[in-house]
Formats: C-alpha cells, structure tokens, sequence
C-alpha cells in the first residue's frame, strides 16, 4: 500500500479498520476527536458500527459488552476520559477480554489542558482501575508507528485476553506525518474465541464475569492473571536503542514523543563532542527493563526525560537499582521541552557546561 | 462602614472577555444573568455560579460571584454538595446540553427528583461546541455532524420533557436573544424553592450554520395565555415541538426543596436548630 500524509489519529483510525475492527464507541474530547470523527465516517463504509456514547463510562461498557461477543472493538479519549473508562477497564480486565484504547494524553491532574502529556504513565501501567490488574501498554513515537502499534494491539489483545493500551499524546495524535498500512487482515482470518458469547448451540454456554465471592477462587484467579503478565513479561518486551555516534556517555530514557525530541538532542551533542545515545522503551507494561540495565551499563550518566515530573522514572529507578544515579528532566501542563534544553541537561552531566 | 449595594447589570460583569465565537447565544445568556441579579437585588457575595465543561461552562468566570468550574457532566452534584452546605447561597448552575442531558443526565434526573433548591440554566445548543462540532444528544436526527457524517441516526432529548418527566417543579423555555423574556423567566427561576430548570436555546453559529437565528426566530411563540402551568401534561405538550419553540414557563409547582427536607429529616432525629446540643453534651451521648 502507497504511503499517505495523514494525521496522527486518522491514522490510527485506519489501523483500526485495517486490523479488523468494526466497533467504536467513544464520547468526544479534544486532542483526539479525529479518531472517533474518522470511524464515524470510515466504519459504516465497512459494514461496522460508530457509537457516539453519552459518556466515556458508558464507553468503556459498550466495550465490555462488544468484546464479550468476541468482536474486535477500540474506544480511544484523552486523560480526563480515560479515567472515567476506568471502571469499564478494571471489568474487562478481571473478565478476560481483548479490547484496545487508545489514550491521546493531555495535561492534567483534573481538567488540566488540552496540550501534549505524558502524566498518565503510572495509571497506564500499573492498572489505573481497582484491583490487582494490568493493561499491556504500547507507547509509539512517530504517526507510522502508532498505526502499527494499533494493529499489533488488537492481535496482542486477541493472544493474552486483556485490553491493550496505546498510550500517545497530543503530538503524535495531531501531527501529520507518511503512514503506510502494512498489512490488512481479513475477518474470516482472524482465530476463533471459544470463550466468547456467541450462541450456545451445542456446546457448554460461556459466561463473561469478573464476581467471585470465594475467597480461594478469586485468589486463584488473581494469580491467574499474574502468570499471564509474567508471561508478557518474558515475550513481548520491546524498545528501540538508537546510538548512531558511537560507544555513549550519556543514555537519554525517553518514550513517545520525548524520545524524537532527545534524538535531535544526541546529534546536536555529538557536534559538541559529547556521544549520546536513547533507549526507548516501546512497551511501558511490561516494561523493558533487563534491556535497559544492558543499556545502561555501558554509560556514564543515565537521563530520563518525560513530559511529567517523573513516572517512567520510577521504573528506570526500580530496574537500574538505589545506587545508580539516574537524572530527570521533565515539562508539563503541556510544555514540551526544546533539543536544546536536553542538550543542556546532557552537557551539565558530561562536565561540560557553559 | 458598608460597601455600596451593586445593583446595576454591569456590576457583575467580572473583567474577562468572553471567549465565545461572535455571534454565539451565549452572549446573550450571560447578559440576562447579570440583569435577573441585579433585578433581584441579590449582592455577588450571596451567589455561586457552578458548570461543568462546555462552551457555555465558561460562564462563571464572566459573572462577578462565587464560581465554581467543576466536572464534565458533574455540576449537578457539586452544585447540590455546596447547596447543603451553604444553603444560604443562591446557587446557579450554568451548563450546555452535552454536560446536561448526555454524560450528566443522571445527575439531572436526581437533582430534580431532590428538588435541589438550585437554577439550572441549560444552554441548549444542539451541538458539542468546545470539541468542535460532534452530534450532542439534542442534535435533531439526520442532522450532518463531524461524528454523523451520513446524517445523525438518532433521536434527540428534549431537557424540558425529561425535567417534567423526571420530576421538576419548575420548568421553562427560553431563547438566548429573548432578552426581556429571559430575564423574567430566570428571576421566576431564581425566586423558585427547589430545582428550577431553564433550557435556554443558545444557537452556536460556527457548528450549526450562521443562519441558526433566522432559523428559530420565525418560530418563537410565547405560551398562551390559558396555560395552566401547574398542569404537568400541559406542560408537556409543548415538549418535542418541531414547527415553532414555545417559550415560557412550562411548569411550575410547590414542593420543599433539599434545604427544607434536610430540615425536617434534622426534626424527626430531635436535633432543634433553636437550641443545638453542646459539645460537651453530644460526646456524653456516646457514654450514657
């Protein structure tokens, strides 16, 4: 398929279509209506249904219920939304169903503002919802890659039965950038979900549920949930290391749209003598952290770099160990960093300041 | 020494300019506002102005009393949470038809029920303005939206039947440009004990066409005069109208509020505001 210049959140909407998706539903909120607008359009071309809901908690329990009959279904907000969806979240999590949303962060706590964020990592990655759960998270960097992202949400959400979040921000979702859709699936195609409620029909009848008043039973559930997220763990890890100047001084920890930001960043501090490199965790739940230890072994200084004041921070804290220092350098409420700025925080640590 | 009693319509202009779209309803609106508390003579320390999240939620921040920018669809609740704990306030609530009757539309349903002694001022404008131009539960159906490109498949609410359906003892009708009558019609709403709804139809110009005036204005009509506002079937024969607007107060019936409730609740459990128990007395309560 040819590239085409498209908007951060069209795009994604068309990953959508192309993975097999059929069913929207979503409740309006700035910076990401372009999704909900593009599959309002796009889906009932393709025979699939668009849901405006009434609100994001009605959403997220839409979601339940298409997913629950086994369809492919995406819902998509922004921070203040997706909070709300998280009592929807915690449900389809606890009952086992693939679902993927999309989460186009903006500034906050509250209503905060419209601007690009980075400040839902912790409710992104350690549940957001009650209860002992997670969401495999994804976290894309350019347009081309939150479509690909998307695509390969639906089929990690159809593997592990657990709703997949795609975690970007108001740049990626706004920004028009060349996509291209590498692979379209077909619905006939896609593996069969015996769990799913489709007609009981000679077989047993299957039940989507997330009520467990036995104690033992419900503990032996939680761990079963457990072993499903050590087992991403181990087989879905993924992240970018991007060290074009040779062995460096200084790691840059960024993902998203920090993590372009710090690669202009290391080719500015390569012209002023300092080597550079960036480690980009692609998965934020499970998040890479034997790679990032490999990483970040080779380096003088580790520095992380969010648009918050510093969640992935605890986790390249929690995996690099209480005696390494790592350094942190964040904007928020929607101010995005310059290259320079990183340029400045890289030179400080190298000892080569002013 | 005391302060000169602002009684003059600009006195509760605050020094915000309105960041609404020229030619938006809203304008209107905040013009009546200013007019009904100065008519009622009410001092801005006495008023709260509440919303949610909307165009027209920017509202409180253009009026010169207590404001309160709360929750997408949750003004409701936080206008009811201050109301009791302030009943002295008079407590207005300012909010769009998406905040009102979409994602709050339960909180809606219970404020009337409680007959929680706030103005409701809902600024009807069909359409969600701030997120520029998805259908909103008031959108008429087949209407072309951002989000109903093949035309809007479904059927719009109408505030005033559900108010009367879900209880409201007061209910009205009005258009953003009305002036006259809209100051009438909020300070009736105003003086009303208990939950007083107003469905302001506040025409957005950007997302619903620059002709929205010449749209409706050829179908106000004022309520006849043998309607009987106490008569709640009455009242809702002027709901879901398509041809003309009629405007006026719909409903209009005599129930405590919230306030007046809470106080009879406090009478059944023996507290007498007249004589409140000590301190000493209610922890000795405890240990008879």
């Amino acid at each position: 398929m040819a590239k085409k210049l498209m908007k951060g959140c069209e795009a994604i909407g068309e990953a959508a279509v192309q993975a097999g998706c059929r069913l929207f539903f979503g409740y309006p909120i700035t910076p990401q209506n372009e999704i909900p607008e593009y599959l309002s359009a796009r889906l009932p071309q393709v025979g699939g249904t668009f849901v405006q809901a009434e609100s994001e908690v009605a959403a997220s329990n839409m979601l339940y219920g298409a997913s629950g009959a086994g369809c492919r279904c995406l819902t998509s907000s922004s921070s203040p939304g997706i909070s709300l969806m998280m009592e929807g979240v915690s449900y389809i999590a606890a009952s086992e169903l693939p679902v993927v949303i999309v989460n186009i962060m903006r500034g906050g706590p509250g209503l905060g503002g419209i601007l690009p964020s980075q400040s839902d990592y912790l409710q992104a990655t350690k549940g957001g919802g009650h209860g002992d759960y997670r969401c495999l998270v994804l976290a894309p960097s350019t347009v081309q890659e939150a479509a690909d992202l998307v695509m390969d949400a639906f089929d990690l959400a159809d593997k592990y039965r657990n709703p997949v979040l795609v975690l970007g921000d108001g740049l990626i979702g706004q920004m028009m950038e060349p996509v291209e859709f590498k692979r379209s699936t077909r619905l006939e195609d896609l593996p069969a979900k015996s769990w799913a409620t489709t007609g009981c029909k000679g077989r047993e009848r299957n039940i989507i549920n997330s009520l467990y008043l036995d104690p033992e039973v419900l503990e032996a559930h939680n761990w079963k949930l457990v072993r499903k997220y050590e087992e991403m763990a181990r087989t879905e890890c993924r992240h970018e290391f991007w060290s074009p100047h040779g062995d460096a001084d200084v790691l840059f920890v960024a993902y998203g749209s920090v993590a372009r930001i710090a690669k202009t960043a290391i080719d500015a501090l390569a012209e002023k003598g300092v080597k550079a490199a960036l480690f980009r965790p692609i998965t934020l739940f499970p998040f890479p952290g034997d790679a990032l230890e490999k990483a970040a072994a080779r380096v003088k200084h580790v520095l992380v770099s969010e648009l918050s004041t510093g969640q992935m921070l605890e986790d390249v804290r929690f995996h690099l160990g209480k005696h390494r220092p790592v350094s942190f350098y964040g904007r928020v409420g929607g101010v995005i960093m310059t290259p320079d700025e990183l340029v400045a925080e890289a030179l400080k640590l190298a000892g080569k300041a002013g | 020494m005391s302060a000169p009693q602002p009684l003059r319509p600009n006195d509760y202009k605050t020094a915000l300019k309105p960041v609404w779209c020229p030619g938006c309803g809203d304008f209107g609106v905040v013009a009546t506002v200013y007019r009904a508390l100065a008519q009622l003579r009410l001092p801005p320390e006495k008023v709260a102005i509440l919303s949610g999240i909307g165009c027209s939620s920017r509202l409180p921040g253009y009026v010169a009393a207590y404001g309160f920018n709360g929750v997408h669809g949750r003004a409701l609740p936080v206008a009811t949470g201050l109301k009791a704990s302030r009943p002295d306030l008079t407590v207005l609530v300012a909010g769009g038809d998406g905040d009102g009757v979409s994602i709050g539309a339960g909180h809606f349903q219970h404020a009337a029920r409680r007959n929680v002694d706030v103005t409701y001022l809902l600024m009807d404008n069909q359409i969600y303005g701030l997120t520029k131009g998805q259908a909103a539960p008031t959108t008429p159906s087949g209407d072309k939206t951002k989000s109903t490109l093949y035309g809007n498949p479904d059927p719009p609410v109408d505030p005033c039947e559900l108010a009367l359906a879900s209880g409201a003892t007061f209910v009205a009708r009005s258009f953003s440009s009305d002036m006259k009558g809209q100051v009438e019609i909020l300070c009736a709403a105003i003086a009303h004990e208990g939950f007083a709804v107003v469905d302001v139809i506040s025409p957005c110009v950007t997302f619903r066409g620059d002709d929205q005036y010449d749209f409706w204005k050829p179908k106000l009509r004022s309520l006849p005069a043998d309607h009987d506002p106490s008569d709640r079937m009455a009242a809702l024969r002027y709901c879901r109208e398509r041809e003309v607007l009629t405007t006026g107060i719909l409903y209009r019936e005599a129930r405590p509020g919230l306030v007046a409730r809470q106080q009879v609740t406090r009478a059944a459990a023996g507290y007498d505001p007249a004589q409140p128990p000590s301190v000493a007395a209610l922890v000795h309560s405890f240990y008879p």
